[in-house]
């Protein structure tokens, strides 16, 4: 049971930044078990490694990153970057100095592109799709979500919020802020909404905002360029 | 006896920080709760004015951050009620002289002593806000009904998120039914359908305020005739004590002059 929680857990890959720690599901307290576990066991072995954490959508706050650090330093690692989905971990992370970008981006929160990550290319066809970020939240005014590939927002993204997005956008809730789709191009990308009123849409080069007047009923909508042209229109459901 | 520290914010200045706090304060202590009231607006201290308690400062927050005086000393008794007490800010100086965890440590120490720590924020997300929010059990988001104000407030419902502090409750301050009626003003349903966190209190627009904040009476203790927005603080005073309120009805009945005007303008 024990060594079954140790595999899942916990996976470690050896990359060109040094070692990348990946924590799997499950409770808090019985991974960080595993991880320590884990240490103590290869101890001799990952000695004096460089370490990467990647915490996926776990939230973590400063106080439990600051644990996880020590682990590792008592452990002879040096953990130098967590990889963190949720904003606020990568907030708590960077306030601790270590380096933070989401899980699967090729660039640090500078926009350098980081070390085995080629630049993408400004030519939509020849754009790898690096996944899918997923967020279930409210997008609260002031806060800027980068991703490469594609962007569900599962919750409202209200006005003062920014989604900047490589792929397609599709907010499961009431857009309201900005988004951008298509960010390095791709004209084919399209922005859907259940409530469509954004204080303005992006796609690729093209910029459209809101009709003017306060509209009473919305039902779910998508935008996508037809001829050169930003056009939102309602969401085909078969009759 | 562990108090419970309440952070009165708003992102946006000019919304009713310190007029919130300050009533919120001397209603809790009418209550018979022994309330601390903490301006952290250091250098721009206004909480002490609108209690009416500027001319007895002796020491303030800094000085017992800095050790120049004990807690009890900087600690100004309300002349009205006795298990009501101000910490007022320091004038002199600014936000940098007081750190996040001094606030907590400071809050921690207040907290033996009485019910309710009631810290009233600065304007802003920087240094200030951060020191209010620190030692919060409970934020308080006020926020009145128009766009910006409402944009400021989503910003700090984040902020506060971030900081794990659990979810903030909303006071929606300076509503005008009438106007709302006219579809001129944000109504309650439009604020909180942006913000979408649990509403504690509807205060609408009252004179007597302005009145009794230049008297530094805070309104809940003049009892001034008409004053809708004192019973508002009344209640979510009781709110924040845990009983169960029932909201005012400020639907706005339509007078003879609303019709004739909205026939003038070619509704109805």
């Amino acid at each position: 049971m024990q060594n079954q929680a140790n595999g899942t857990a916990i996976n470690i890959k050896g990359t060109r930044d040094g070692l990348l720690f990946t924590l799997g599901r499950g409770e808090d307290e019985a991974v960080l078990i595993a991880l320590a576990q884990e240490l103590t066991a290869k101890r001799e072995f990952l000695k004096g490694s460089k370490v990467t954490l990647d915490v996926g959508a776990r939230p973590l706050n400063r106080s439990q990153l600051a644990r996880l650090l020590k682990l590792f330093s008592e452990d002879g690692l040096e953990l130098w970057a967590v990889l963190a989905e949720r904003d606020s971990t990568r907030d708590a992370a960077r306030q601790l100095g270590l380096a933070t970008r989401i899980p699967g981006s090729a660039t640090d929160l500078e926009g350098n592109y980081l070390r085995g990550a080629s630049e993408p290319e400004r030519n939509a066809a020849a754009h790898p799709t690096p996944g899918c970020l997923l967020l279930r939240e409210t997008v609260r005014s002031g806060r800027a979500i980068h991703h490469e590939g594609d962007v569900v927002i599962i919750g409202d993204v209200n006005p003062g919020a920014e989604i900047i997005a490589g792929g397609n956008v599709i907010v499961w809730g009431r857009l309201r802020g900005l988004v951008h789709a298509g960010a390095y191009g791709d004209h084919t990308t399209l922005i859907c909404a259940l409530e469509l009123n954004p204080t303005q849409l992006r796609i690729a080069d093209q910029i459209a905002v809101a009709p003017e007047g306060k509209r009473k009923k919305f039902i779910p909508e998508q935008a996508t360029i037809r001829q050169g042209q930003i056009i939102a229109e309602a969401w085909p459901t078969r009759a | 006896m562990s108090g419970k520290v309440i952070t009165v914010t708003s992102g946006k200045g000019g919304v009713g920080k310190t007029t919130i706090t300050a009533n919120l304060s001397v209603a809790l202590a009418s209550m018979g709760k022994k309330v601390v009231a903490i301006d952290s607006d250091i250098g721009l201290r206004n909480l002490d004015i609108v209690m009416g308690l500027e001319n007895r400062i002796v020491y303030d927050l800094v000085d017992v951050i800095e050790g120049r005086c004990r807690l009890r000393q900087a600690m100004i008794r309300d002349k009205r009620l006795p298990e009501l007490y101000l910490i007022p800010a320091a004038q002199t100086r600014d936000k940098m002289a007081v750190s996040p965890s001094d606030m907590v440590v400071l809050c921690d120490q207040l907290r033996a002593e009485v019910d309710y720590i009631m810290i009233d924020c600065p304007a802003g997300i920087e240094r200030g806000f951060r020191n209010a929010v620190a030692p919060a059990d409970q934020v308080l988001i006020v926020s009145n009904p128009e766009v910006s104000s409402v944009r400021d407030a989503d910003r700090i419902v984040g902020l506060v998120e971030a900081e794990e502090k659990g979810p903030p409750r909303l006071i929606i301050n300076r509503l005008k039914p009438a106007m709302v009626a006219r579809q001129e003003m944000l109504s309650v349903e439009d604020v909180l359908e942006i913000l979408n966190i649990e509403l504690v209190g509807i205060v609408p627009e009252d004179e007597s305020v302005v009145i009794s904040t230049n008297r530094g009476q805070p309104l809940v203790l003049t009892g001034l005739n008409g004053a809708s927005a004192g019973q508002a603080f009344r209640n979510i005073a009781r709110r924040l004590d845990g009983q169960d309120v029932p909201f005012i009805d400020l639907s706005h009945k339509e007078s003879f002059m609303d019709r004739l005007k909205g026939w003038v303008n070619g509704r109805n």
